[in-house]
Order: C-alpha cells, then sequence, then structure tokens
C-alpha cells in the first residue's frame, strides 16, 4: 500500500503538491457500461416474463438457465470492477522535486516511472473534442530536454491548470537547484514489476 | 431410419461448470483486491472499495445459490427424449 506522506525514494523536503487521477468521465463510462450489460437482460426478463417463467420452472432449462444468468451478472460485476482497478491505480503524482507516473494495464502488467522537475523542458496540454472541451478534461504531455520520451498524464481533469503548475514547480525547481550549485539531474526513470 | 442412442445425463453436470467458473472467479478476485491492497493509495476509499467489491460479490453469490438450490439436480436428460422439450409453452411464438 503507498502512501502520499512517504513515498517511494522520498527526499528530505520533498512534498506532495498535486495528486491526479483520470477524471470521473473515466468512472461513467464503467458506470454506464455497467448499467447497461445488467439493466438490458432485466428489462428484457421482466418484458417476456411469462416465457421466462416457464424456462426456469424447466427441470432442465431452469438449471441451465440459472447457471448461466448466474455467471453472466458475476463475469459483469468482475470486468466492472477489474475496469475500475484499471482506474483506480493509474495515477501521477506531482511533487515540488519530481513527476512520478504509475500505470496499470490490466492486472498483470504496471509501469512506474519517475522525472525530475529540473529536466522538464517543456509542458503541453491539450484538450480535445467535444466532450473534452464540456467537461474541461484532456491529457498533458511533459516533454524533458535529454530523451524523447515523454510523460503522458492521460485524460486528467483541467489540464491547463495542471500543465501551469508543472512549468511553475519547473522553474522554482531550478531556482532551488542553481542555488545549491547543482546541475541538472534530470532522467526518466522507469521501473516494470 | 437409424436410432439415435438414447444416453442419459444428470442434471447436476451443469454444476461443474458453474464450479469451475466459481474458481476462476475467486482466483481472479483474489489477485484484483491484492493488487488494489498493494499497489492502491492508503485511506478508507481503499477499504469502502474492497468491501463494495467483497459485498457485491457476496450477494450475488448467494442469490445465485438459493436460485440454484430451488431445483432438483438429480433429474436426468435424456436425449432419446430431446425432442419433447420442445413445445409451445416453452417456446411460444413470439
Amino acid at each position: 500500500m503507498m502512501r502520499l506522506d512517504r513515498l517511494p525514494n522520498q527526499r528530505d523536503d520533498e512534498r506532495v503538491v498535486l495528486f491526479l487521477r483520470r477524471h470521473w468521465f473515466a468512472i461513467l463510462s464503467i458506470v454506464t457500461a455497467f448499467v447497461l450489460l445488467t439493466s438490458i437482460p432485466l428489462i428484457l426478463g421482466w418484458y417476456f416474463w411469462d416465457t421466462v417463467d416457464a424456462w426456469l420452472k424447466h427441470e432442465v432449462l431452469g438449471p441451465v438457465i440459472a447457471i448461466i444468468g448466474s455467471i453472466y451478472f458475476l463475469s459483469v460485476w468482475l470486468f466492472a470492477f477489474l475496469e475500475f482497478t484499471d482506474y483506480y491505480l493509474d495515477t501521477w503524482i506531482i511533487t515540488n522535486e519530481r513527476i512520478i507516473n504509475i500505470e496499470q494495464e490490466g492486472l498483470f502488467n504496471r509501469t512506474a516511472s519517475e522525472l525530475d522537475l529540473a529536466s522538464v523542458q517543456d509542458a503541453t496540454a491539450e484538450i480535445r473534442g467535444i466532450l473534452q472541451t464540456i467537461f474541461t478534461y484532456g491529457n498533458v504531455f511533459v516533454q524533458t530536454g535529454a530523451e524523447k520520451a515523454r510523460f503522458h498524464f492521460k485524460n486528467i481533469d483541467n489540464p491547463e491548470h495542471v500543465k501551469e503548475l508543472i512549468n511553475a514547480l519547473v522553474e522554482e525547481d531550478k531556482r532551488r537547484l542553481s542555488s545549491l550549485g547543482a546541475g541538472s539531474r534530470g532522467k526518466i526513470k522507469t521501473v516494470i514489476k | 431410419m437409424f436410432d439415435l442412442p438414447n444416453f442419459n445425463i444428470p442434471v447436476y453436470v451443469f454444476l461443474f461448470v458453474f464450479l469451475a467458473y466459481m474458481l476462476f472467479y475467486v482466483l481472479y478476485s483474489l489477485f484484483n483486491i491484492y493488487h488494489l491492497i498493494r499497489y492502491g493509495i492508503y485511506g478508507f476509499g481503499l477499504y469502502l472499495i474492497v468491501t463494495i467489491f467483497t459485498g457485491g460479490t457476496i450477494i450475488l453469490v448467494s442469490g445465485s445459490v438459493f436460485m440454484l438450490m430451488e431445483y432438483d439436480w438429480t433429474h436426468t436428460i435424456s436425449f432419446g427424449d430431446a425432442v419433447d422439450y420442445y413445445n409451445e409453452d416453452l417456446f411460444p411464438a413470439l
């Protein structure tokens, strides 16, 4: 279990400035799919109740339908929850010294990367399409000088604000490092578990 | 013309399918909960999520078990009489 007050490899004076997950619209997609997949068979069953009731009372069809129904509803519940876990474990943590990106892909692939703020050269916010414009969510790309790889904050809330915050923190971190006489430490470090 | 062999299977063979699925479900759920607890952010929300998932699973499995308990699983399916299962009560014209 990760604690925001005890980050992995936390440095002295490092504090969490922003903790991000994908926009709640991602949750809405999961909930909508779950509601549709559960309600449609229930509504059909209710509408054709006389037929369904006869099937359920049959000594052979009844058990088969009951088992198929149980497996169906348990599967919908399980896969909705797997999708939720994928959403819940995708996180971005911005501290006053670095950016940490933790990405869950399915149940068995997980990537954790971190990036020193001093190495950030450019942050870009992107809002595309009607939904992203209405609900004010989108992507932020963080580009470093040394590396071609970019940090990608996917479908986060208020990307413009996040971009400005990153730029402000980068400036602050660069000032802090130059006052200490240290150079850029910037590298993307990736750990795949 | 020709005779199909008339073999019987008990209805409870379908329960093995359900049990196999439940094994898969339990394994996948445990993996899911492990991931949430191992990599989730510490806090009340994490416990709430695990509780909701476990509670939902308990309700669905209990509902399934109560529903399945109502059937006579010793009944046998006779493939020779399979045609008898088709009737207008079960498959009415829509």
